[in-house]
């Protein structure tokens, strides 16, 4: 005979479904802030992916600055050239302006991170030229 | 007055050994009271005066058929309330019941008996239908058997009557569960209730477990994510790494967009380009055969490109200085 209230009952399920519709509030407010995180997280990601490759593939940089030195307008040029573990520097005490030319032409279509640089004239065709590359 | 009637050695009331329990004649125009211990579990056979009951025979072979019809066999013959339907079978016939809960549980009430210390609700009918001969409730009242039901009659109207003695009665499986709030709320309102809630909490559990779901599907992209680009172990580390290389990028762009402007200069006759320097995060140009007031031609140039810069004039060359 010990029959429960059935208001009783009635405000455990309402109680149940207000419990409920809690926490799928929570759980609807996590996915949103899961899905920005994920935006936010794609996006550096594939941008720092991006960024790395084109200032930070040494290796890549290295192969590409060999062939740029190697062109036969800018090897007769006589380009010394100081690599180190952070980057390397180019130097040459004369050279004439069509060399300069192609080498800057390469060099500044490419992606070097260039941190200094001093392109000096001597003479009607000749130019002193230093430049660092960092990577 | 609603009472319950009971009577003990050689009287009315008595204890059903076999269970253990006292059983109880309720009746509701008792007017003694009862002597009952403090929480004493009781079994209650219902007064005729407490419920409706017919005996049909009908062309259905079981019980739960004949419920379904109750409230319709008894349409026409109850007055307005709120009341419950009973059943049971014996031989080929069926014993019908109608009964008001509230009026029950308010006779039970109205002598103390708390609904907690009921053991089981049983009709008169069931329980005390075989008597051979009228049977004295009160000195006023006597149950008496006629065409196989019972029912209440006055006990004047009886020649010859012994007491009730329920002593050593057996008493049937035909219980019946009072409803306490029915009169608050139907059983089918309730039950709808109950099912809209039940189909609410589902969807919204449902919603959860799917929106659960696509967090950790997420949680497994991003950790895909970080596999896949070789990302530093916390987003703090890889947004420092992001400025850095971003930093870097924007001074090279821009180092190689003010170069280009720069070596695109028309420059008059006589005026050269002695030295282009890249340092400390600035450009530094110096145009020789420059003389002072003969650079604004220049100055346009830049300005026209967009190039913002510093100028001095030191000795016959012209120095120009851009921040990166």
């Amino acid at each position: 005979m010990n029959r429960i209230n059935p208001l009783y009952v009635g405000l455990l399920l309402a109680l149940g479904i207000v419990f409920l519709a809690f926490q799928l509030g929570g759980a609807k407010s996590d996915l949103k802030e899961a899905k920005e995180e994920y935006a936010k997280t794609s996006k550096i990601a594939t941008n720092l992916s991006g960024l790395k490759s084109t200032y930070a593939d040494r290796k890549k940089l290295k192969a590409s600055l060999r062939r740029i030195l190697a062109l036969s307008g800018v090897r007769q040029a006589n380009i010394t050239k100081d690599e180190k573990k952070s980057g390397v520097k180019l130097s040459s005490k004369s050279m004439d302006k069509k060399a300069l030319n192609t080498l800057m032409g390469k060099l500044l279509n490419s992606s070097y991170n260039i941190t200094s640089m001093k392109i000096k004239r001597l003479s009607e065709d000749r130019v002193s030229f230093k430049m660092e590359i960092k990577w | 007055m609603s009472t319950i009637w009971t009577v003990k050695g050689g009287q009315i009331l008595f204890t059903n050994f076999k269970s253990k329990h006292q059983t109880i004649f309720l009746d509701p125009n008792f007017e003694g009271s009862l002597d009952l211990k403090p929480k004493e579990k009781v079994n209650v056979i219902l007064s005729p005066s407490l419920y409706w009951v017919q005996k049909v025979s009908l062309p259905v072979k079981y019980v739960r058929d004949v419920k379904k019809l109750l409230p319709s066999l008894f349409e026409d013959i109850l007055p307005e309330g709120n009341y419950s339907y009973s059943a049971y079978k014996s031989d080929d016939e069926f014993y019908i019941f109608a009964y008001e809960d509230k009026v029950i549980l308010e006779a039970l009430t109205s002598q103390g008996v708390s609904t907690t210390s009921i053991v089981k609700v049983y009709f008169a009918q069931s329980e005390l239908g075989d008597i051979s001969q009228s049977k004295t409730i009160s000195p006023d009242e006597s149950l008496y058997l006629k065409d196989g039901l019972l029912t209440m009659v006055p006990s004047a109207w009886t020649d010859s009557s012994e007491a009730l003695d329920l002593k050593d009665i057996k008493l049937s499986k035909h219980s019946i569960t009072l409803q306490q709030f029915g009169h608050i709320v139907d059983n089918k309102s309730l039950y709808k209730i109950a099912a809209i809630m039940l189909v609410i909490s589902l969807l919204i559990l449902s919603e959860y477990v799917i929106t659960s779901k696509k967090v950790a599907d997420i949680s497994k992209a991003k950790e895909e994510l970080f596999a896949k680009h070789k990302l530093k172990s916390t987003m703090f580390q890889n947004e420092a790494m992001f400025k850095k290389y971003n930093f870097i990028h924007k001074k090279q762009m821009n180092l190689r967009q003010v170069t280009a402007v720069v070596l695109g200069l028309r420059l008059n006759s006589g005026e050269k380009l002695s030295i282009l320097e890249v340092k400390n995060g600035r450009l530094n140009v110096v145009f020789s055969g420059v003389s002072k007031g003969k650079e604004k031609h220049i100055k346009k140039a830049l300005k026209l490109k967009g190039v913002t810069f510093k100028d001095s004039f030191k000795s016959d060359s012209w120095h120009l200085e851009v921040t990166l």
